[in-house]
This record gives C-alpha cells, sequence and structure tokens, in this order.
C-alpha cells in the first residue's frame, strides 16, 4: 500500500516546550487515519507541520511522495484538503461566497460548490451570511471548503467539535464514505477515542509529542484482549506521562 | 494575481471598504474648503494650498491607511482564513494582494482628493491657473508619503490579530508626523518618520506673514526640495515591503 503521508523524526520546539518529538508517521493511500491523543499530545501542531502551517524544527515530511519544502509547498497541498482547529470562513459573506472565494483561487469547477454543499448539507443554507449559522453549520462550511478540490488527502483536526450527537454521527458517516466515494485519504485527529474507534481503520496515538502507537485499530484492539480499547489507551499514553 | 486580486474585491462585499475610504476623502475636502474668502486668501490661493495641505494630509491619509488596512486584514483574522489561503496561496502571493488593493483603494482616494483640490480652487475663485506642474509633484510628495505609511500598516494589520495594534501604532506616528511639522528646526525629526514624509516634503514655505497685518504683505514662496529624502523615502518603502513581506512569510499560523 502506498503510503500518502510520511514524517520522519518530525520535531517542534516552542523555547523550551518540546511540542513535537521526533514524530515518524506513516499513513496508507485510501485510508481513515485516527490521529488520537489527549489535549495538548501535539496533535494540532503535528497536522499543521503537514501543512506548512507551522514550521518545523527537524525532521522531514513526504507527501503523495515527494519530499515537502518551503518551494513545493503550494503544489503540493493542492492535493490536499485540511479543516484546522475551527473552520475557517468570512462571517460577512454567504456560505456560497465563501466558497466561491477558495473556487476561484483553487481554480476548480463551479459545480464543485453544488456538489460540496450538497454532501456537507448546507445546501439550502447557501444563501445565508456565514455569521449567523450556528457553529455546526459552520463546521459543515469547514468540510465543504476542504472538500472543495475533492483532494486525495484529507486532514481534519477535531472535525466533530460543536457538532450535536445526530451532527456528529452525520460527520462520521460522511468521513467513513469519502475513501470509498471518492478515493479520499483520510486523517482525522481527535482526543475522543469513541470517535477514532468508530471513524478509523489505521491510528496513530501520541502523547507529549510521542508516537506511542502507530498501526491498525485491529492490531490496537488485538494488544491485550482482556482489555478495553480505553484501558490500553490509558496504558499506552499513561506511561509515556509517566502515570 | 488578477484572481487573487478578484477575490480580495469580493471580500470586501458588505464591508463598505471603498466607500469608507471615500467617505475620510470627503472629509478631508470639506475641511479644506476656504471657510473665509478675501482678496488676500484668493490672490494666494493656489500656493497656500500647497503649504497647508501636507499637513492636513499628515492627518487624513495616515488615518485613511488605518482604515483601510484594517478593515481589509481584520476579515481575514476574524474567520481565522488566513490558514485557510496560506495552503491554497503561496504566502507571499496573499500578501502581495491584499497589499496591491488596500494601495489601489488609498492611492486611488489621494488622487481623487487631488482632483478635488483643484476643482475647489477654481471653484472658490482662486486667481489665475491651477500651477500644474507644481501641483503635479505635491500629488507625487503625497501619495510616496502615503505608500510608505500604508506599507507599515498593511503588515501591522496582517501580522497582528488586535487592530488595536495598528491603531495605536498608527494614529501615534500620526500624531509624532503632525507634530514633527510644528518643529521647523529639528528637520531631522520629520525626516526620521514615515509620517512626517508629508513635511519633509514641502516645498512651499510661508513668508511676510505677521500677526497684524496676517497675509496683506504675504507671500508663498518655492523651497528646496529634498529630493535625497525623497529617494531615501522610496528605498524605505522597497525595504519595508521586502522585510514586511517575508516577516509574514514566516510568520506561523
Amino acid at each position: 500500500m502506498n503510503e500518502i503521508v510520511k514524517t520522519t523524526g518530525l520535531t517542534k520546539r516552542y523555547k523550551e516546550v518540546l511540542s513535537v518529538s521526533g514524530l515518524n508517521m506513516s499513513v496508507n493511500e485510501g485510508r481513515i487515519y485516527g490521529f488520537l491523543g489527549p489535549n495538548g499530545a501535539g496533535k494540532t501542531t503535528t497536522l499543521k507541520m503537514l501543512l506548512g502551517l507551522v514550521r518545523p524544527t527537524a525532521g522531514e515530511i513526504e507527501i503523495m511522495g515527494l519530499p515537502m519544502n518551503g518551494k513545493n509547498r503550494v503544489e503540493i497541498l493542492r492535493g490536499v484538503g485540511s479543516l484546522i482547529e475551527s473552520p475557517s470562513f468570512y462571517g460577512h459573506l454567504t456560505g456560497e461566497e465563501n466558497l466561491r472565494i477558495l473556487q476561484t483561487l483553487l481554480d476548480v469547477p463551479k459545480h464543485n460548490i453544488d456538489k460540496v454543499l450538497q454532501i456537507v448539507g448546507l445546501d439550502d443554507r447557501r444563501g445565508k451570511k456565514v455569521s449567523a449559522y450556528s457553529l455546526g453549520m459552520k463546521q459543515r462550511l469547514g468540510l465543504a471548503e476542504a472538500l472543495l478540490s475533492f483532494p486525495r488527502l484529507l486532514i481534519l483536526d477535531e472535525p466533530t467539535n460543536g457538532l450535536d450527537p445526530s451532527g456528529i454521527q452525520e460527520m462520521r458517516e460522511l468521513i467513513k464514505s469519502l475513501p470509498k466515494k471518492y478515493g479520499m485519504t483520510v486523517i482525522v485527529s481527535s482526543h475522543l477515542l469513541s470517535e477514532i474507534d468508530r471513524t478509523a481503520e489505521d491510528v496513530g496515538i501520541i502523547t507529549n509529542g510521542k508516537m506511542v502507537y502507530q498501526g491498525s485499530l485491529e492490531s490496537l484492539h488485538g494488544i491485550d484482549s482482556s482489555k478495553s480499547l480505553e484501558e490500553i489507551f490509558l496504558e499506552l499514553t499513561g506511561k509515556e506521562r509517566g502515570l | 494575481m488578477i484572481s487573487l486580486l478578484k477575490c480580495e474585491h469580493e471580500k470586501t462585499r458588505r464591508r463598505h471598504v471603498p466607500a469608507t475610504a471615500l467617505i475620510l476623502t470627503a472629509a478631508m475636502l470639506v475641511w479644506i474648503y476656504p471657510k473665509h474668502q478675501n482678496a488676500d486668501l484668493l490672490r494666494l490661493g493656489w500656493m497656500e494650498y500647497l503649504y497647508e495641505l501636507p499637513l492636513v494630509n499628515s492627518v487624513f491619509m495616515p488615518l485613511l491607511s488605518i482604515t483601510v488596512s484594517s478593515r481589509l486584514c481584520d476579515i481575514e483574522h476574524r474567520g481565522a482564513m488566513l490558514k485557510q489561503l496560506a495552503v491554497t496561496v503561496r504566502r507571499g502571493r496573499i500578501y502581495d494582494a491584499k497589499l496591491i488593493y488596500g494601495l489601489a483603494v488609498v492611492l486611488f482616494c489621494v488622487g481623487l482628493s487631488w482632483v478635488m483640490t483643484v476643482a475647489i480652487g477654481y471653484h472658490a475663485g482662486f486667481d489665475g491657473d491651477v500651477p500644474i506642474k507644481l501641483y503635479l509633484l505635491y500629488l507625487l510628495f503625497t501619495a510616496v508619503p502615503t505608500a510608505a505609511v500604508y506599507i507599515f500598516q498593511h503588515t501591522l494589520s496582517l501580522c497582528f490579530k488586535n487592530q488595536a495594534v495598528t491603531f495605536i501604532s498608527g494614529i501615534t506616528g500620526m500624531f509624532l508626523g503632525v507634530f514633527s511639522m510644528f518643529l521647523p528646526q529639528l528637520p531631522w525629526l520629520r525626516k526620521s518618520l514615515i509620517w512626517g514624509g508629508y513635511g519633509a516634503l514641502d516645498f512651499v514655505g510661508l513668508f511676510g506673514w505677521t500677526k497684524e497685518n496676517r497675509y496683506k504683505f504675504a507671500r508663498f514662496d518655492l523651497m528646496e526640495i529634498d529630493w535625497k529624502f525623497f529617494a531615501a523615502l522610496i528605498f524605505v518603502c522597497a525595504a519595508m515591503y521586502a522585510a514586511e513581506r517575508e516577516m509574514f512569510k514566516r510568520k506561523e499560523l
């Protein structure tokens, strides 16, 4: 299986704080990769480094087989959609106007706007100003922006944040359908074990900036069949945190 | 770049950025319209404007720059759009597109205020024809300091989420610029500030004005133009652009 994302010794240090330490991440193409870790573990920083939003202190990043550097970053990222931390939007514009701006910048067909609005279920709210959207609707718009170019790789940082239970379920089903429907690879981060357990096929567990487990979800379940997934997770993250 | 500029224009929808800039320009024009007309003022009108307008510009142009840059950049911060744009377009191009769009709005207002100033002169009945060469020089000496101030404000607005930083820096600079114009004995002060550019490039001086006779025996004479300062200001513009663009490119989002 092709590795669509590969990091080697990825490190980020903020003055005295080592946020990510020597991370070796490997994401296979066409899979849903759950990036799991407690709050402050370094998930968002890692994803930001993959997108070039944060400069790594050390290490290498390879996306779609190409080593990423300052020169080719934007070209590589043309095949990547992302939703990092909170959804990005212009509140004074409508949902459709927001997408039209990105559509122009990405130089993708106009009908992609209709498609993604339908996919995320915002078709009937396209003419409403985003400042009047609920948090859940903003989250959906963020996902629509990430999907707009129908990228090969989708990076979603805590995409269920702010959604109600039915919204969470819809988002989960949507994420699960993406590899089959559109051939996308999805990296989805969360601090919620249950969320990753229900969505991902492969999983990477990070704590204190270090990867403590990486492999299929199935193998994670199989580490110790007498223990629940939660217990395994706590054991893995607790060791690193010295608990 | 064309599509980026188109997007910049799209983003200003319902934000009324050009309209706000035009309102400020209109306020400036109202401010400079001659309130008391007498024969002496009409005789000296064209030159008097060249003498007085740099001071007015040193207040209004920085205000215009603060307003336009802040309104254009604030929309990116409010919805955390920079991180979305930065994965779509090269950061240098984001910086350039926003700068070109904002600078175009501000320089359009500079041009408009120049045209309207000449129109006001004719409407008020200033003696003779407008000394066009001097007025073109004045236009140049208004546009370049305004561009310098705008580049500075643009970077602050783009790099700081909190637009109070932009506002406070801009207003402080504006006051220092105005203050420097009242201290002709300290020419280095106005020359060391980008906001002082309006005063440093002032090329008309007032002579013969007295409290008793006011403008009766007054005359406005041309002073030596500080071309070295003008060249330095253009260099400062280029240097600020290069350094601040690089700073924005390196900023972590």
